[in-house]
């Protein structure tokens, strides 16, 4: 990975390791944001100002952060980051900051932001885990966009607030709810495995030592191929 | 407070906005440790338990340190910290004096530290402005929903272990599913609350 | 330990250098956000208050203000807007007031109300304009939601005695009941404030109700507007003109004449099973208390609480009732527990069996309303029998 140039590092995130769909990371606030297309996308950019700074900050850190503290280290960073943004939105843009609500502060216990710190800008130099967090965020915001516009169209008939002359009549409620939320994110992911069959690095051998499931999770929670 | 306004605080945190199926807080874990039953109970009691015991120290702390100070901005970065601390210690003390305690429960400890279920309660109940009494009851609710998500969901993941499904759904596209058609049964409840006592 | 001290370093220096970043952030963010958060508020009164602009709250313990007040905001015009609770139809509703400089409402909004969907609505505008003068008489009320209606222009009342109150100004914020009481008081000053009201059980003139004094040192009788004293000997106190005293005089002879005389209604083989008690007066009046079926009657018996609504009613000899009230029921709350209410039952005053069916139903209540007037029938029916004309 360290080989990697620098395009293949910001294009990695948008689809091969698309955070969302294919390392399966930060899925709680791609479920709850996705109700409509202009909260995913603010969520999708808030995550990806994040994770930028916090990539930069924590490998520019890397040297001076010793080991056994590294995890509560990196912590304080993206609660920090997070903060700044929360309170930027809450100062620039009231609305956003109200239609997100818990969930901003929640983007300190998305496991992309905490993911990335450990797998990538703790190991890489400061330029290439820039790189990283933008491809990461823009590949979250991508898919958070993509769950959001379908689940907005189905279920509300309007695209970022823009109604849709034929779908406005033709609304199915439940796809802005929260059953709808898992079962599109299913199939965008099932969609996403066809689609780059055998390709896909698996999540068991990427990023499960990032994962705080891992103990006990073994994988249990990646696209396991029985009988591979 | 009102005994009757306390139980429909639980009640509504259990059934009606249960953290997991109507908020999307803590998927990872509802995912990744509903296999088992058994591992689904472990992590239910660990979570409840650990979001009694933050929201006990939090609340404590942003009301009487936080508001009064003006640092109500700090909120985020001393919550986590103080979780991720909380954590650490109750596996120091289980380890020590309640080891069997610590032998079931111990493994599902450190998870809790970043599962956003446990950081969402505390803050939920300050902002939904609760007293101690109704965020503790807000809290228990959460996790006893979030056990019983977890527990519900591990027998229907169980029967899709063994049916044959397309290959492009295997593993998480038909977990997902599933736990839409769960979260769809819960759905069902929206609304008893209101009428629980009418 | 020196990895050990090299680790609590690394994370103290984090936490300060973050904490530090927050300050500054907070520094620069916080004053914005206060303006935003003052100018959404703004927004909200503006709502009431158009003109308005650089609202402030008003400390409420400087003023003696209606109960009902919760919050008052003036603005730099002159106007202000006043946030009030009050009891409507339903559950509380919140309403908030806006009175421009001149005294006049500019604008009224429900925040939180559970009224039947439509009638705050038809509200909204039509309050514009009026001012504590004339806003009892010149409303009009919203059809079909009478107790709304008086919930709605009490509060309005309240608000804006309340700008005038906040203006310097003095106001009448008594309520109701505190107002009657200060009348009684006034008109017969030796009752030491101490009235019972008098169940009307005889035919008197020009009198809406009558308080009898306590200590018997006389009567105070309504008449429109005014309060006419009267004492125990027939004498009116009040400065009125000698017709009205004369015809005051003999209503008091009438209410003196008002011993009740209970009836043995055993005695009598088909008297309704809805009478409990007859009493009959010296002027030959009868006074009925029974019991009416209500919502969920099974057999024309029971309610869906298993209570009869019990009516108290009095009615002359050939059967023309005098004055009718609930004295308790248990209906449905809010529905068909109107019937306790006065604007219900006293629409059967001067009723008698030919037009007694004539009285507007409650709303949403059929079954309550039937209940009931199927009680006032078995009144009539009561008097024929101890008349001895059935």
């Amino acid at each position: 990975m360290k080989k990697d140039g620098n395009l293949s590092v910001l294009v990695k995130g948008v689809l091969r390791e698309n955070p969302v769909f294919v390392l399966i990371l930060g899925t709680c606030p791609t479920l709850a944001t996705t109700t409509g297309v202009i909260g995913a996308l603010a969520m999708g950019l808030a995550t990806m100002a994040v994770l930028i700074c916090s990539n930069v900050v924590i490998s520019l850190l890397r040297k001076f952060i010793p080991d056994v503290v590294r995890i509560p280290c990196y912590i304080v960073v993206i609660a920090g980051f997070v903060t700044i943004v929360q309170m930027f939105m809450h100062a620039f843009l009231p609305e956003l900051y109200e239609l997100l609500g818990v969930y901003l502060a929640l983007i300190t216990v998305n496991c992309i932001i905490l993911g990335r710190a450990e797998m990538f800008a703790s190991k890489n130099k400061v330029l290439n885990s820039a790189l990283d967090g933008v491809g990461m965020g823009i590949g979250f915001t991508i898919a958070l966009l993509a769950m959001a516009t379908i689940r907005e169209v189905i279920g509300a008939g309007t695209f970022a607030g823009i109604e849709i002359p034929f779908m406005i009549d033709h609304t199915v409620g439940i796809f802005v709810k929260a059953p709808g939320g898992l079962m599109v994110y299913g199939f965008l992911i099932a969609v996403v495995n066809i689609i780059t069959k055998g390709k896909v690095i698996k999540k068991k051998e990427f990023s499960c030592a990032g994962c705080p499931s891992a103990g006990v999770c073994n994988g249990g929670c990646a696209n396991k191929k029985e009988g591979e | 407070m009102d005994f009757k306004g306390l139980i429909i605080i639980l009640m509504g945190s259990v059934l009606v906005n249960n953290y997991v199926l109507s908020r999307f807080l803590g998927i990872c874990p509802f995912l990744g440790v509903s296999k088992k039953l058994n591992q689904a109970v472990g992590m239910g009691i660990s979570v409840t338990f650990v979001m009694l015991m933050a929201t006990a120290v939090t609340w404590p702390i942003q009301k009487f340190i936080l508001e009064n100070f003006g640092l109500g901005y700090t909120q985020t970065i001393v919550f986590i910290l103080v979780i991720a601390s909380l954590v650490q210690f109750v596996e120091i003390v289980l380890k020590k004096f309640i080891p069997s305690l610590h032998k079931s429960l111990g493994v599902y400890l450190p998870l809790i530290t970043t599962n956003c279920a446990v950081l969402g309660v505390t803050i939920n109940n300050i902002t939904d402005g609760y007293n101690f009494v109704e965020s503790m009851v807000s809290s228990l609710g959460c996790g006893l929903g979030f056990m019983l998500a977890m527990v519900i969901f591990s027998g229907v993941r169980s029967r899709i272990d063994e049916s044959s499904i397309p290959n492009c759904f295997r593993g998480l596209p038909v977990t997902l599913i599933a736990a839409s058609f769960v979260s769809l049964a819960f759905f069902g409840f929206a609304g008893i609350i209101e009428n629980l006592f009418a | 330990m020196k990895s050990y001290i090299k680790s609590v370093v690394a994370l103290t220096a984090i936490c300060a250098v973050v904490a530090i970043l927050l300050a500054v952030t907070n520094f620069v963010t916080a004053p914005i956000i206060e303006k935003n958060a003052a100018a959404a508020a703004n927004e909200a009164l503006m709502i009431v208050l158009p003109e308005g602009e650089d609202f402030t709250q008003v400390d409420l313990t400087k003023y003696e203000l209606p109960a009902t007040v919760t919050e008052v905001y003036t603005e730099a015009g002159g106007g202000c807007v006043v946030k009030l609770v009050t009891a409507g139809y339903g559950p509380d509703m919140v309403l908030m007031c806006g009175i421009n400089a001149n005294g006049e409402i500019a604008g009224a909004t429900c925040l939180s109300s559970n009224e039947t969907l439509g009638v705050e609505k038809t509200y909204g505008d039509n309050v514009k304009g009026y001012t504590v003068d004339n806003i009892d008489s010149d409303l009009d009320t919203a059809s079909g939601a009478t107790m709304t209606t008086g919930a709605y222009k009490n509060a309005l009342k309240d608000a804006l005695n309340t700008a005038i109150i906040v203006g310097g100004g003095s106001a009448d914020i008594r309520t109701e009941e505190e107002k009657l009481a200060d009348n009684l008081k006034t008109a017969l000053p030796s009752a030491e404030g101490k009235f019972t009201k008098w169940f009307v059980t005889e035919e008197v003139t020009d009198v809406s109700e009558v308080y009898v004094a306590d200590n018997g040192k006389g009567y105070v009788l309504i008449s429109g507007e005014s309060f006419i004293a009267v004492d125990s000997d027939g004498n009116v106190l009040t400065d009125v003109s000698d017709d009205v005293k004369s015809v005051m005089s003999a209503n008091v002879e009438a209410i003196k004449s008002s011993e009740l005389t209970e009836i043995d209604i055993t005695g009598y083989e088909n008297m309704p099973d809805a009478v409990d008690k007859a009493y009959k007066t010296a002027s030959g009046n009868y006074l009925f208390e029974l019991h009416a079926a209500g919502y969920g009657i099974n057999g024309d018996k029971y309610t869906a609480s298993g209570e009869y609504i019990n009516i108290k009613v009095s009615v002359t000899a050939d059967g023309k009732i005098l004055a009718c009230e609930t004295v308790s029921q248990k209906e449905t709350d809010k529905i068909g527990s109107v019937c306790g209410d006065a604007s219900f039952y006293s629409q059967f005053n001067g009723k008698d069996e030919t037009n007694y069916g004539d009285i507007d139903a409650i709303s949403g209540a059929t079954i309550t309303t039937n209940g009931y007037k199927t009680g006032i029938s078995r009144v009539f029916e009561a008097v024929k029998i101890l008349e001895g004309v059935a």
